[in-house]
């Protein structure tokens, strides 16, 4: 691994060592404390838009294992999630379980059941695979839609989750259940991949003969990247749920997992900063458009009254496609350049 | 049994539709191995343009045909110009997540256009239904039929004896061969997108014919995909054969099967028989199998 001049790795813990530096240890607390104050100083719009932003944050954190690391696209992702958020809101109300067991309950329910999603990675790959999620995509949402266990197409009302007399019932409140959960997944991705099996996903996804040929078992590795994706698109299903009090099945179309992919593009495949990026370039880009979409309707009549929807998948296409044609390694590999640059400023290499 | 031949007639003329759209993903793949998201806007484009030729100014049938075409042709040029090319050389699979990014893009703009309402030219062209024998087929689908029986001869005769096809089946067998002998990949490249986005929009207009321009229309271009998937990415025959063999399939299926369990049917049927034949065949019916390790 990297590291700057004149910092030595004396022991084996300090090799190993997930934050390395004193001054790293002294940045991620103040993140995370200036992060977790945000509630109390900023307003209730922009506290929701955070938790959606986090809950947007596992997911693609999943996707990004699954396809950054393991090389296998998946365009099931929102119905995994819609499979995480259905299976918490039958736990949670149908069963009597407190929300504090379901959401991992929903996690490993939602990954056993993407391993139907690797299921088809045993005889096809690449493109081919990507249809097959599209196809299990549509399949689990008519199947979501016509259970009886599902309220068809009711959907199912969610209980907010509760610690004793605590109800997490408004959005600031649900803040310190998302964000916590968000952190932990996040800490657990970045830690996954520097391990034998996240090391195994990028063999798998650089060179799957070579992968074999080392004694990478290439389809147990496959149906585990599937597993683990599915586990946080699960979790973070079941986040949604409680926040939003309802399980519908319009909630999780599969336009919402072609932007998944997309924030991955744009972020960057392979790595775990970039997940931020690409979730939050996308967002408040999405966010913008909502914002400036009414003054363009008065100067333009012509685009009509409402062309939020329109415009926001327009600029973000866009916005996709110079990403792919001239930065196909996305944001993280610009910060990556950018971090290098100021290191070694003044001198250009 | 009336009813079973009336599921099965109708299910033939719609798959007849999927065809087309499959067609034009098949003619991108087979010679520049890039699948194609972008097909399904060439159709809806092709159809709004049709539309707008028709309706809004009232051109004559023929000159709006042509005109629609030309259309959708000029947008799928512009389309590899401005995001294949710069592509060449780079993973297949960022071409396809490009063809992707097309797709929202135009689709955003499509939605700008219809502000969310549906519109319709089916009152410009002949109505009615046939009956034949208690069966009743509406001219619509009918008429949308022939012009798909039509296109799929008329490409095949294309690819058998014009220079430019037999340039294009060269190109997909190896483009370095291909260029050795003469043939400019390159331009082949564009004379292909442009072929295709006619084709496309040959299918828009004849799918705006039977269902109304709205805003699902684009979506079907995912359903041309799959249809060209179960084909055989690579064959267009395969692309007619699964085509028709998802019309019936899901009329049929839709038919009996809708009361049982309660509807929507016909929406999942296609990605079942998609799933069930990647695992029994995964290159599709009459795809060219590749030997190669999973």
């Amino acid at each position: 691994m990297w590291r700057p001049c004149r910092t030595f790795d004396e022991t084996y813990r300090e090799d190993m060592a997930f934050i390395r530096t004193p001054l790293r240890w002294g940045m991620l607390a103040a993140s995370v404390m200036v992060l977790l104050l945000v509630p109390a100083f900023c307003s209730y719009y922009f506290v929701s838009f955070l938790n959606t932003l986090a809950i947007t944050i596992i997911v693609v954190l999943g996707l990004q294992i699954v396809t950054g690391f393991c090389g296998q696209v998946s365009f099931g992702q929102a119905a995994f999630m819609a499979v995480g958020a259905y299976s918490s809101a039958v736990f949670t109300t149908k069963f009597g379980l407190s929300f504090w067991i379901a959401i991992p309950l929903a996690g490993i329910f939602t990954g056993v059941y993407g391993l139907i999603g690797g299921a088809p990675s045993m005889r096809i790959k690449g493109f081919y695979l990507a249809v097959a999620t599209i196809a299990i995509h549509f399949v689990t949402m008519w199947l979501l839609l016509h259970l009886a266990i599902t309220g068809k197409s009711q959907g199912i009302p969610v209980e907010p989750p509760r610690i004793g007399s605590f109800v997490f019932d408004t959005d600031e409140r649900m803040f310190y259940v998302i964000v916590p959960i968000m952190l932990l997944m996040t800490y657990g991705a970045r830690n996954l991949v520097r391990t034998r099996v996240g090391r195994a996903f990028v063999a798998v996804r650089d060179n799957d003969l070579a992968a074999q040929v080392m004694g990478i078992n290439l389809y147990y590795y496959k149906l585990l990247a599937f597993f683990i994706s599915c586990f946080y698109a699960g979790v973070a299903g079941a986040l949604w749920a409680h926040l939003t009090r309802v399980c519908h099945p319009e909630q999780f179309t599969l336009l919402n997992a072609l932007w998944y992919i997309g924030m991955l593009i744009v972020g960057g495949l392979g790595s775990i900063p970039g997940v931020f990026f690409g979730v939050i370039l996308v967002r408040v880009l999405d966010e913008l458009v909502l914002l400036v979409s009414p003054y363009l309707a008065s100067w333009l009549p012509w685009v009509g009254s409402a062309p939020a929807a329109g415009l926001g998948l327009s600029a973000f296409g866009i916005v996709l496609a110079v990403f792919l044609i001239g930065e196909p390694r996305g944001l993280a590999h610009r910060w990556e350049i950018m971090k290098a640059s100021i290191r070694l400023y003044p001198f250009a290499h | 049994m009336t009813e079973l031949w009336q599921l099965l007639l109708l299910g033939f003329l719609e798959g007849g539709l999927y065809a087309m759209v499959a067609a034009s993903i098949v003619l991108v793949y087979k010679s520049t191995h890039v699948v194609s998201l972008a097909h399904g806007q060439f159709m809806a484009f092709g159809a709004l343009g049709f539309w707008f030729l028709l309706v809004k100014l009232n051109l004559p049938l023929v000159v709006a045909t042509f005109l629609a075409l030309g259309f959708a042709g000029g947008f799928g040029w512009v389309i590899e110009r401005v995001a294949m090319r710069p592509l060449i050389g780079q993973p297949l699979f960022a071409a396809f997540l490009t063809t992707f990014a097309v797709f929202l893009t135009m689709d955003g703009v499509f939605q700008l256009i219809l502000k969310g309402e549906s519109t319709s030219f089916a009152a410009h062209l002949p109505r009615g239904a046939m009956e034949i024998s208690g069966v009743s087929l509406p001219t619509t689908q009918l008429v949308s039929f022939g012009v798909c029986i039509l296109l799929f001869v008329g490409l095949a005769l294309f690819y058998r004896y014009t220079k430019i096809g037999l340039g294009m089946r060269a190109t997909a067998e190896d483009h370095q061969l291909a260029q050795s002998t003469g043939v400019t990949v390159r331009s082949i490249f564009s004379a292909i997108w442009v072929l295709s986005a006619v084709v496309a929009g040959i299918g828009g207009i004849a799918l705006a014919n039977v269902m109304d321009i709205y805003y699902p229309l684009p979506y079907l271009g995912i359903k041309g995909l799959i249809v060209a998937l179960v084909g055989g990415l690579d064959s267009l025959p395969g692309a007619l054969l699964a085509g028709l063999l998802l019309g019936v399939l899901e009329n049929v299926s839709a038919g009996y099967l809708d009361p049982v369990v309660g509807g929507g049917v016909k929406e999942v049927a296609a990605y079942v028989l998609l799933l069930l034949v990647l695992l029994v065949k995964p290159y599709g019916i009459l795809g060219l199998v590749l030997i190669e390790r999973i």
